[in-house]
């Protein structure tokens, strides 16, 4: 039988080979899917899609898992667990949409403006901030921000106006959205920049020719050009930055807080959490069943949530086909 | 077709014997640990002396992942010995066995620029729950402004000492309290943060950096545990499930009885008796 | 650009001023812990193994830790190799139906923007399950450890898996179609031509595509923290030689940063940052790697490539 595997397969079972191999991933996938839904469904059965909304102390419901007993009375998994949500989509939103525009202009940097030994250079740099672990990015945070933060940039009297309800030491929004900005901007810009310029240069020298300069060329012709592949950056950055957990643990000022945007600035310096650095933080008490529950919970909507930006990365590229460039 | 059935047959037999082996050639025991990180420096030091003196007896495995994944694990028989760093609740599964082998004091801490030198029971309480909110309502504390109460999360064993022993009972006020993972997060935003307070056990407030503040009037100090004058003082358990057995109850007798391991439990925590 | 309007002068400084940020970001970054850890670091520190100690300079070096994120590399990149090279051949030469291509596609994007938390909740869950003790240990008391080497492993090839799947599938992509006809007209059936021709031919793609998974595996902590068991020294687990270590658990240097620094116990912090240099000096190899692959290609096959920047 070994020479029989030695022998050139004929092809069609190499196909079946090849396509069963690949399934295998389909079938982790969901297999993945299936166990973290398995082991969150105590909540939806007791809160049904409520626990996704606000209401109630928080924090107290997280401590009730913590100190239940073995088999918990129903009213433990009592679950409002909207803050996390809020605190997720707003550092995620915030920090995609401030890293687009920073990756674009950078993008743009690199392929059109940049001298060729700058390019050199820069391509490997922010690969090299592509691939920096999340902890080193948590320590610069927590070693130099933090601090800075905490104690040359906010005043006492913005701390005082607050201090009833939570404290503004310099963990909080505006640190996360940065480190977080600064994470996943690399990603869009590799991306990005692959893009546009795998975009013919003759469509700009086209518009060139016609009295248009180097930037507006850019902009108008190359830029729209690689649409899908700036939909498809924003989708994965949109993951990881959703899915950040170690940084924005050590970074958020880990208290069950909705940062209100109508205190103006203060906004800025509030703390809060979000779906990923709480299961970080309370990876502890899985063995505590509600708690389990809960934390899987937050999983299920993290990986519910990758899959919808899958998803709605591919129907925004539909109508950009005609775009593709790439064969 | 014979090769193939060969080489099935090889890779069969070296399966097996790497399976049953373990359970035939194994002369010495393996005890396998997991729990609090606060009780891991201690029990890796036990456990290193006492693998120096009793060689080729016992083999440790020493993890960590926080005291109630030492409870979990204990209880679903996935380890021998859980590390605690709290006492028993009744909210712990059934039939654990609590073993104490040393003590440990909770101190408050500030940060070095505020050299709090002490803080009443009463005026403890009304910062950590929230009633007094700046520091020009603390007699002795030298910072201005807002407190920052840095606390712990729930999961904590400290945390759970910490409300018990120090607070009466009450519980640290939330969401106003930052609750950090670790002690060393902990640390690290008091040693930052001019305006902040919080608790360590007294191993990482001793290592430097921050000021300890003495809790009605008795010093967070080791003699000060030992002669009983402080009052945070907690302990760390070994939790077996059901009475300890075998090179398990060897080893925690060895660690309550011998000199050795008074000495290195001494030179940094508190005995227990 | 003297006849340029104020705006587009605008965007062309802000276009500047991003690049050449993100790149002073990046320096601030290696210079900053470099600065931290660099005063810690000696030679020795490498080849002494974690010690237990109650000072730091008694407390040895990392070499386990070094050892450990080794070893799960190796672990990750074997078992994901062969599912994403499967994968790709799979999806660009066959592909059929063409759903079911579009179905694997998007299993490999669902697990490339999956948080590396979910994959370790994941990870635990399965190999605590009795079925896979094996892969683990079997405790006295009956139930499954379910953390070692080959767990962590297994979840770290789902992490390298998306970067080695996208690069030699682009590989294949652009290989041009003559070659393909070439063997074709030769009388090659498709699978010899992919085994002979194809796959040699997009050597390079899959060597940046594993140095970008590498890079991807030692930096991860999340998986580390759940699925590697968190002891400080390499335990391996049983007597039979390779598959023991594999069983066992240990630490990588991700793991040894995080226990050491303040986001951990923060009992070590100078050789958590000494830790956390070699770390960086890590990936910033694996990054020069991945470079030095793509110029090479470039030169030998002549073609301009535009990717391999992640």
């Amino acid at each position: 039988m070994l020479d029989r595997l030695r022998r050139p397969w004929p092809d069609d079972r190499a196909e079946r080979t090849l396509g069963a191999v690949s399934l295998l991933i389909f079938v982790c996938v969901v297999a993945m899917v299936v166990f973290v839904a398995l082991r969150a469904w105590p909540i939806f059965a007791h809160n049904g899609l409520s626990w996704l909304l606000p209401g109630g102390d928080l924090h107290g419901q997280i401590t009730n898992m913590v100190n239940a007993p073995a088999n918990p009375p129903p009213a433990v998994y009592h679950l409002r667990a909207w803050p996390l949500i809020y605190g997720t989509l707003l550092s995620g939103v915030i920090a995609v949409a401030l890293g687009l525009g920073i990756a674009l202009l950078a993008s743009i940097f690199i392929v059109e403006f940049a001298p060729a030994s700058l390019r050199r250079i820069t391509i490997p740099t922010i690969r090299l901030l592509a691939s920096v672990p999340s902890v080193i990015y948590g320590l610069i945070g927590i070693l130099v921000l933090v601090p800075f933060i905490g104690n040359h940039v906010i005043s006492a009297s913005e701390k005082a106006s607050v201090q009833t309800l939570v404290q503004l030491n310099g963990t909080g929004v505006l640190v996360s959205v940065v480190i977080l900005t600064v994470m996943i901007t690399p990603i869009m810009v590799a991306l990005i920049c692959e893009a546009l310029s795998s975009v013919p240069v003759s469509w700009r020298e086209g518009a060139m020719a016609l009295g248009v300069n180097r930037l507006r060329a850019m902009l108008a012709v190359t830029v729209p050009a690689a649409r899908p592949a700036i939909v498809a950056a924003a989708v994965l950055a949109g993951a990881r930055a959703l899915g950040e957990a170690v940084m924005i643990q050590m970074v958020s000022g880990s208290v069950f807080f909705s940062p209100k945007p109508t205190d103006g600035v203060v906004f800025f310096f509030e703390p809060l959490r979000t779906l990923a650095s709480t299961i970080i933080d309370y990876n502890d008490g899985v063995g505590a069943p509600a708690l389990r529950s809960a934390l899987y919970a937050f999983a299920l909507l993290l990986l519910f949530a990758a899959l919808t930006l899958s998803v709605g990365g591919y129907l925004v590229k539909l109508p950009l086909r005609k775009y593709q460039t790439r064969g | 077709m014979n090769r193939i059935r060969r080489i099935a047959a090889a890779f069969t037999v070296v399966g097996v014997l790497g399976i049953a082996a373990p359970a035939v050639a194994s002369a010495t025991s393996l005890i396998t640990i997991s729990g609090a990180t606060a009780s891991y420096p201690l029990v890796s030091l036990l456990a290193a002396k006492y693998v120096k003196t009793h060689p080729h007896k016992v083999k440790f495995k020493i993890t960590q992942g926080g005291a109630q994944i030492g409870i979990n694990d204990v209880a679903a028989g996935r380890v021998t010995i859980g590390d605690v760093s709290r006492d028993p609740l009744p909210t712990d599964p059934p039939g654990l066995d609590f073993y104490p082998i040393a003590r440990y004091a909770i101190c408050v801490v500030t940060n070095k620029s505020n050299p709090l030198s002490n803080l009443t029971a009463a005026q403890l309480l009304s910062i950590f729950t929230g009633k007094t909110r700046t520091w020009s309502g603390v007699p002795g504390a030298t910072a201005t402004g807002t407190i920052d109460l840095i606390s712990r999360t729930s999961v904590a064993g400290v945390l759970t000492n910490f409300q018990t022993l120090l607070l009466g009972g009450k519980k640290v006020a939330e969401p106003l309290a930052a609750e950090e993972a670790s002690e060393g997060l902990l640390k690290q935003q008091v040693e930052n943060d001019p305006n902040s307070i919080g608790f360590l056990s007294n191993y990482q407030a001793d290592s430097g950096g921050v000021n300890s503040v003495g809790f009605n009037g008795v010093g967070c100090t080791i003699a000060n545990a030992v002669s009983a004058q402080y009052a945070g003082v907690a302990r760390f358990y070994e939790v077996t499930k059901g009475p300890v057995l075998g090179a398990a109850r060897s080893f925690i007798s060895w660690v309550d009885h011998s000199k050795a391991a008074q000495k290195i439990i001494s030179s940094q925590w508190i005995p227990v008796t | 650009m003297r006849t340029w309007r104020w705006r587009d002068r605008l965007v062309l400084a802000g276009a500047w001023i991003a690049g050449l940020g993100l790149c002073t970001i990046a320096a601030a970054i290696v210079l900053y812990m470099g600065y931290r850890g660099v005063q810690y670091l000696r030679p020795g520190l490498i080849f002494e193994s974690p010690q237990v100690s109650q000072s730091q300079a008694g407390s040895g070096g990392f070499l386990d830790p070094l050892e450990g994120t080794a070893l799960l590399a190796l672990i990750g990149i074997t078992i994901a190799l062969p599912l994403a090279l499967c994968a790709a051949v799979w999806i660009v030469e066959y592909g059929r139906p063409s759903w079911l291509a579009r179905v694997v596609e998007s299993s490999i994007e669902v697990v490339a923007g999956t948080p590396d938390i979910v994959i370790a909740i994941f990870g635990l869950a399965i190999f605590q399950m009795s079925l896979l003790a094996p892969f683990s240990v079997r405790a006295s008391g009956g139930g499954v450890f379910g953390r070692s080497f080959i767990a962590a492993g297994a979840m770290m090839s789902l992490i390298a898996l998306p970067p080695l799947f996208v690069a030699t599938r682009n590989g294949l992509q652009s290989t041009p179609v003559h070659m393909r006809e070439a063997a074709f007209a030769l009388g090659k059936t498709r699978i010899a031509t992919i085994r002979r021709v194809l796959l040699p031919g997009v050597r390079s793609d899959i060597a940046t595509g594993v140095t970008l998974g590498v890079s991807r595996i030692i930096g991860d902590t999340a998986i580390i923290l759940l699925l590697l068991g968190g002891t400080a020294r390499l335990e391996p687990q049983g007597s039979v030689p390779i598959f023991n270590l594999l069983r066992g658990t240990g630490s990588t240097l991700t793991s040894y940063v995080y226990g050491n620094s303040p986001a951990g116990e923060g009992l070590a912090p100078q050789k958590a940052y000494a830790a956390a240099v070699v770390l960086l000096a890590f990936v910033l190899g694996l990054n020069l790697l991945v470079d030095f692959i793509g110029r090479r290609q470039a030169s030998a096959s002549g073609l301009a490539v535009g990717s391999a920047i992640v």
